[in-house]
């Protein structure tokens, strides 16, 4: 384990700090299940999305991104939220001079880092990146490197920093206690999720640094889930878009894209799981998700310029008296 | 087709056949489109159609001079009210870089035997977040006599030298150059501090004490 090799911080017991078993849940063993979350979206319904730029003032670009939960508790008597939501910033830095010991470089060097905040998911992580979250980033950086012009920037670099405040889960949290039994395929559908949040908010915050690129490049996620309640076999297979893992007891297939909506063209895929025949489905099912975050995007994006460019035309006639208001004098 | 007043990346702008590609946007199967997010500005292109533009067309000088110029407009980086909710310099955006050409100031780092090493501040009178380094080389310190040239009689550390840029340079330094009579030391002070004032094209001289330095001096507009 990374964290217990890092002999510079504190860290956190290495299982992880576990939450109260309550009495209840082991007398009724049908009071546990009934507090499972279910999904009461539409198959094509996505979560909805709160998304803002400008959000780190040292940095040239920043976005936030945030998928708050949408199950609510089937029982008022457990505090224990049923589903996490997703919470993700994204600040660029440049583009900047390249550092000395970096060769000649004609077009823009990009650099993508993702971290998982320490409390972000229900088992804690380290301070040190990981193998999952490096991985993120190289996605993340295939994903991003399809729509940066990088010739524009001859000589720079740029530094795309994700840190996730709060990701999405593998599943559902009282499975955690019976992952054998239920015979989880592999987990780690979470990852998914976080790169699909990732793309939109890395986008959001390129156009916000004023960096050149083709389109706004977006993520979404589109997932095969196996439905308990069906009648027969040909039914129980349904895909959804935007799947929340804790509110399907089994995930088939999974897959993400990055994707241009006004070109058309995928940056980024990544598939995980039994797909079976359908692949292109799945990958289609995926691109719908994406057009539909685009569409938050264009929107936040939109109100951003006009604030800014109308924020610039107001101040400029008065523009020494407004910046001597804004200054905060400390005393004390 | 109406222009859209403002675009984001990927917002279709027209034909190429219409229009010129100016900054800000790119040029996608014979259509310009939006590279990055602002108003969308239509000017009509001077005579001379701009050298440095991003991507230019095949089409010849004579037709491309009718054509309106299709640019995306940049907040300004030195207003720091721009927009965010955190009101000053949230994601103001918009670095610039020297291009080839950009007469930009440098303020002299360090000295050497064959060139002196810079820092640039300013770009086409927009002050950079970060400075740039950059080297003027002897020869390219004046156009004249060359080979009489010497380091220590043009520039001293600390000294402000308005320059233009040559070349992208190797991989750590810009280049610049003061051969012309506008470029050189524009603002330099003597041995014991204090700020000098040029008395000629090859000195400077304390207000205070009245001692001459040499520099190679930039001409006063």
């Amino acid at each position: 384990m990374a964290a217990a090799s890092d002999r510079r911080r504190i860290n956190a017991p290495s299982s992880g700090t576990s939450a109260p078993v309550f009495a209840r849940t082991v007398k009724e063993p049908g009071y546990l299940q009934s507090l499972r979350p279910a999904r009461t979206r539409r198959p094509n319904e996505l979560r909805k999305t709160f998304l803002q730029t400008g959000i780190v003032p040292s940095a040239s670009g920043s976005a936030y991104l945030e998928i708050p939960t949408t199950s609510t508790p089937n029982s008022k008597s457990t505090l224990i939220p049923p589903t996490s939501s997703l919470k993700i910033t994204a600040s660029i830095q440049g583009p900047k001079p390249l550092p000395r010991s970096a060769p000649f470089s004609p077009s823009l060097l990009l650099t993508t880092t993702v971290k998982f905040a320490p409390f972000a998911t229900r088992h804690r992580r380290g301070y040190i990146r990981d193998a999952a979250e490096r991985d993120l980033g190289v996605h993340l950086e295939t994903a991003l490197r399809g729509v940066i012009i990088g010739e524009r920037w001859p000589k720079s670099g740029v530094e795309v920093v994700i840190t996730v405040l709060e990701g999405d889960e593998d599943g559902w949290w009282g499975d955690a206690g019976q992952e054998s039994a239920s015979g989880m395929n592999g987990g780690g559908w979470a990852l998914l999720n976080v790169l699909a949040g990732c793309i939109t908010v890395a986008s959001a915050a390129i156009v916000d640094a004023g960096i050149d690129v083709v389109d706004v490049v977006s993520g979404g996620v589109a997932a095969i889930v196996r439905d308990p309640t069906a009648r027969n076999e040909t039914e129980r297979k349904v895909r959804i878009l935007d799947p929340s893992p804790a509110e399907h007891q089994e995930i088939v297939a999974a897959c993400v894209v990055g994707y241009l909506a006004s070109r058309d063209e995928i940056t980024e895929i990544w598939m995980k799981g039994d797909v079976g025949a359908d692949s292109d489905g799945l990958i289609e099912g995926a691109t719908y998700a994406a057009v539909g975050s685009v569409g938050v995007l264009k929107d936040v994006l939109l109100e951003a310029v006009e604030a800014k460019f109308k924020n610039q035309a107001a101040t400029t006639s008065k523009e020494g008296t407004k910046r001597k208001q804004q200054d905060v004098k400390m005393t004390g | 087709m109406a222009l859209p007043s403002i675009a984001l990346p990927g917002t279709l702008l027209g034909p190429a056949t219409k229009y010129l590609p100016g900054p800000g946007t790119h040029i996608h199967n014979a259509q310009i489109y939006a590279s990055i997010a602002g108003p969308v500005v239509s000017s009509p292109s001077r005579p001379p159609p701009p050298s440095s533009k991003p991507a230019p067309t095949p089409k010849t000088n004579a037709k491309s001079k009718a054509l309106p110029l299709l640019s995306i407009s940049q907040p300004n980086p030195t207003n720091d009210t721009a927009a965010g909710i955190l009101g000053v310099g949230g994601g103001s955006g918009a670095t610039i870089l020297p291009e080839v050409e950009s007469t930009v100031l440098a303020r002299i780092t360090r000295l050497g035997a064959r060139f002196a090493t810079a820092e640039i501040l300013v770009v086409n009178d927009i002050v950079c977040a970060s400075t740039f380094q950059a080297m003027i080389r002897r020869e390219d310190i004046r156009a004249t006599e060359k080979d009489k040239v010497t380091i220590a009689d043009s520039f001293r550390v600390g000294d402000l030298v308005r320059g233009v840029v040559i070349s992208l340079g190797d991989q750590s330094n810009y280049y610049l150059t003061t051969a012309q009579n506008e470029l050189g030391v524009v603002m330099a002070t003597s041995e014991e501090g204090n700020t000098m004032f040029p008395v000629s094209w090859k000195e400077f001289i304390d207000g205070r004490t009245g001692r001459r330095e040499g520099r190679k001096v930039a001409k006063p507009f």
